[in-house]
């Protein structure tokens, strides 16, 4: 990131072949349709070369922050075309199978921090399914689904309480699930 | 959750916050909060590391062939930087050269002229946007100010009322003034208690009362028949002033004394707490 704030187009090039599926996959799941998931893709990374001191090193990984924009602007994108609807059952499932990994494009700039994060995110996929089913659903509802907590009780047909627990340990478990990710 | 009644976040409201799912006016306010407060600012952070690994958990779909372009391109980066230059032999490049100059000739200088347009364009979308949030942050903080503003009022106007009431009691003839004394004597407090018959109430009214901790409160205590009952908590203001009004216990029929006792915060159901103040009440009239 600091040679993408230095101006560096060849740093900018790297920076997107690492992360543009990571944030187009996102991206997807939130909005469902490739074109919108392209506008927003194009938006995130446009925006990181015009804006670079937005990310802030001394607040954390860049990945973190770099997932909480590509939310946003996804969640953003999916309320402001009114497409907003109450989604029936379960959310797609996030149950892919490992080798689905393989479907990523390698980036021969650098196969180990390439490898590094195919790595976090088969962790976190096998992290999720360690939690009950009714909080994945919580979380994934108000992350993906752009849902506040009183619009997944309303979806689930459950009282606030229940779901404002099932987020709370949803996070606790997560958390220490992925400690050694930190 | 209301951050605005609280000094700091729990890690709770902080992960609610990182995960989205607050409502957006709360989230305004977590979001005004964590720019001035670094501890919060950190278990947002936290809590964003966590939320941030639901999101890589998305379904991997690779990114179209063709997005690349059109990012650099939206970058105003030209090309590619990993773009591979093939190298030809000078006389063949100048070949190439010449075809491609010909080719594209006539329609450079328009090509041109629309690709200026659409960056002007964009530079003037861009501003907009630019525009739009400050405006966004700018409508945020002066709502926050509106309602700091509203909330002040409210205060001095129920202070005044206060006054006002107290101002009554100590007029009527129907209202008794009993001095209670702190227990330390080092302690300077002066105390009053005023029942005032007239509007059913009882006053307490201090003066350099010493702070209490973070976890406790003073809690107001009338015995009868030889029991304490509570008349609430109260605390007193920077300058150790405190004045407090309770509604005159109807159900008692004598007093015998009153006490001002340190309770754990939120007060307790009978008392328990050191007691700092007290006073005789047998003398009361009733």
């Amino acid at each position: 990131m600091l040679a993408v704030a230095a101006r560096d187009e060849k740093a900018f090039a790297v920076l997107y072949d690492r992360y543009a599926d990571l944030v187009f996959s996102a991206s997807m799941r939130v909005l469902e349709d490739s074109q919108l998931a392209e506008d927003a893709t194009q938006d995130i990374f446009v925006r990181i070369w015009r804006r670079p001191e937005a990310f802030i090193a001394e607040r954390g990984r860049f990945v973190s922050w770099l997932m909480s924009v590509v939310r946003n602007r996804s969640v953003d994108e999916f309320r402001s075309r009114g497409r907003r609807r109450r989604r029936e059952g379960l959310p797609a499932s996030t149950d892919q199978p490992d080798d689905a990994m393989a479907m990523l494009p390698g980036n021969a700039d650098d196969p180990l921090r390439e490898a590094q994060l195919h790595e976090e995110q088969r962790l976190v996929r096998a992290a999720l399914t360690t939690l009950p089913p009714e909080q994945k659903l919580a979380l994934e509802l108000a992350y993906f689904g752009g849902m506040t907590q009183q619009e997944v009780a309303l979806a689930l047909n459950e009282p606030l309480g229940t779901i404002k627990t099932r987020i709370r340990l949803g996070m606790q478990k997560l958390r220490r699930s992925l400690q050694d990710l930190a | 959750m209301d951050p605005a009644l609280s000094p700091h976040l729990s890690q709770e409201q902080a992960d609610e916050f990182a995960l989205g799912s607050l409502e957006p006016e709360v989230a305004a306010l977590v979001r005004l909060h964590i720019e001035e407060c670094e501890p919060c600012r950190q278990l947002v952070s936290d809590g964003q590391w966590v939320a941030s690994m639901i999101g890589m958990s998305a379904p991997p779909v690779e990114a179209p062939s063709h997005l690349k372009g059109r990012v650099l391109g939206a970058a105003g980066i030209r090309r590619s930087p990993f773009q591979t230059v093939v190298r030809f032999t000078p006389a063949a490049t100048a070949a190439a050269a010449i075809i491609v100059a010909l080719a594209s000739l006539a329609g450079l200088v328009s090509l041109r002229g629309q690709v200026g347009d659409l960056r002007d364009e964009n530079a003037s979308l861009d501003a907009q946007i630019d525009t739009a949030i400050a405006q966004r942050v700018e409508i945020t903080a002066l709502t926050r100010r509106l309602a700091d503003g509203e909330r002040a009022s409210s205060e001095i106007e129920a202070a005044a009322r206060g006054d006002r009431a107290l101002l009554l009691a100590l007029l009527s003839p129907e209202s008794q003034v009993a001095e209670i004394v702190p227990l330390d004597e080092t302690v300077p407090t002066v105390g009053r208690l005023v029942w005032d018959n007239t509007q059913k109430k009882v006053f307490f009214v201090a003066m350099s009362l010493p702070a209490v901790g973070q976890d406790e409160t003073y809690q107001l205590w009338v015995s009868a028949d030889g029991r304490f009952f509570s008349l609430g908590t109260f605390g007193p203001d920077d300058s150790g002033f405190v004045r407090y009004e309770t509604t005159l216990p109807q159900d008692l029929k004598s007093y015998e004394s009153a006490v001002v006792t340190i309770e754990r915060a939120g007060g307790s159901s009978s008392r328990a707490g050191r007691t700092v103040m007290v006073t005789d009440l047998s003398d009361l009239r009733r």
